[in-house]
């Protein structure tokens, strides 16, 4: 692997990561409401545990999200 | 089960299983770095940083046989069910003796120079087109990545969200992960002519894995050989007679088409459930009955013979079957009823169990 396709392959992992921790604060100060409401009385322990999950697979908690708010519009509708 | 989340339910036993695993890592990289120091002497000797880096990465791939092991081992012989029942801790205590034995490595080899020791790691060896040379570093970055992904995932959270067969489609991974890590052992041994030992080990370990696998499924092929020839229309199984299901414990049937169904003997009656487990898809067939519910082999989830249903307060459910004993011997409708519908215990005496 040459020397500039390792640094653009290492910063996009780090971008991926950076946007994955918003993601994932987000989750768990607000977002849990949506898409499981058993992580807003959960212990700080148990969010630390799943946030490294949320972080990595946040492409999938964003679509999740935006799926339940779509359900809860037409229902509200 | 789910009655809100906690971070680790712990118990007893898993105390006491996570801590001999512990225990035990810290012991084998003992072990290991003693045994290197006495092995390598003089013009030969290996620094510590080396001895402990290459102690934690063979302790990390002897725990992931371990953990490929635990499954058909337990399906061969029900005295290791124990050490399945907290297989997920060991993953994880895997997935970070792999991270030490990477920080370690990437550290040692890759941080002393001018260039980024993450832009060493991947640029120092570009040799992709030889086999014999190809980067054994990348494929083991490549099976950290995925250690992460599932040690990360492991939570009940992860499996109700996800969905249980997305999850566990996620946790077959592991294999690749295993395929990932024979490659990078087996490279890094022949690249730094560490002689043929890593890669006899890594080989009689794969033998075993493999031996082990067959030989599971081999004992299971009666079962399927079962599904194969009842026919769609069949209206009862053959479970087998009375006698044939020790009490507390499960024979398996497996319906044409369909998933296995476990026929359960508890008190005077036979009972019959899906043989999969509502939480991992775990075989309660495998389980036995315990304080009078059916409980999975593989994490404790519990349902009662009679509904399917987990006791309060949980909420789980699962399908049941009709049981019906004629002539002495059980047999099974393998028309599943929707989970949770309760079902009269089929009784030598009673004959049929119907709809309570």
């Amino acid at each position: 692997m040459s020397d500039p396709i390792a640094r653009l392959l290492i910063a996009a992992l780090g971008l991926y990561a950076a946007v994955g921790g918003v993601v994932a604060a987000w989750f768990l100060v607000r977002g849990s409401r949506r898409m499981d409401a058993g992580v807003r009385t959960a212990s700080v322990w148990f969010k630390l545990l799943i946030a490294p999950g949320l972080a990595a697979l946040w492409p999938w908690v964003v679509a999740r999200a935006g799926s339940k708010a779509t359900q809860d519009d037409s229902h509200d509708a | 089960m789910s009655v809100g989340y906690v971070a680790i339910q712990w118990s007893r036993h898993k105390r006491i299983y996570d801590a001999a695993a512990a225990v035990g890592a810290v012991l084998f990289v003992g072990a290991w770095v003693i045994t290197g120091k006495l092995m390598w002497r003089g013009e030969h000797a290996l620094s510590d940083e080396v001895l402990i880096l290459r102690g934690l990465g063979s302790c990390a791939i002897v725990l992931l046989h371990v953990i490929l092991a635990i499954g058909p081992l337990a399906r061969l012989d029900r005295r290791f069910l124990p050490v399945l029942y907290n297989r997920r801790h060991l993953g994880v205590m895997t997935f970070l003796i792999g991270l030490a034995h990477a920080a370690l490595a990437v550290g040692y080899y890759h941080g002393f120079g001018v260039v980024s020791p993450l832009v060493s790691l991947l640029t120092s060896n570009t040799n992709v087109a030889s086999l014999r040379e190809f980067p054994f570093e990348w494929l083991g970055v490549g099976a950290l990545a995925i250690l992460f992904l599932m040690a990360a995932t492991s939570h009940d959270f992860w499996l109700r969200n996800l969905g249980a067969r997305a999850w566990k489609r996620l946790h077959m991974l592991v294999y690749i992960a295993y395929g990932l890590l024979v490659g990078h052992v087996a490279l890094g041994a022949v690249q730094t002519d560490r002689g043929g030992a890593y890669v006899w080990a890594v080989g009689v370990g794969m033998v075993v894995l493999t031996a082990l696998h067959v030989a599971a499924a081999w004992r299971e092929a009666p079962i399927d050989a079962g599904r194969a020839s009842a026919t769609p229309n069949e209206a009862w199984l053959d479970v087998g007679s009375i006698d044939e299901i020790p009490m507390d414990r499960a024979r398996l049937v497996a319906a044409a088409g369909g998933e296995r169904i476990a026929v359960f003997r508890h008190k005077d009656g036979f009972s019959a459930v899906t043989n999969v487990c509502a939480h991992q898809g775990g075989p309660l067939g495998e389980g036995k009955v315990i304080d009078g519910c059916i409980t999975c082999p593989w994490h404790g989830w519990q349902y009662k013979p009679g509904d399917g249903c987990s006791p309060p307060p949980f909420t789980e459910k699962i399908a049941t079957y009709q049981v019906r004993v004629i002539g002495g011997r059980v047999q099974v409708d393998p028309k599943a009823n929707p989970a949770g519908t309760p079902v009269t215990p089929a009784t030598p005496m009673g004959g049929e169990g119907g709809h309570a």
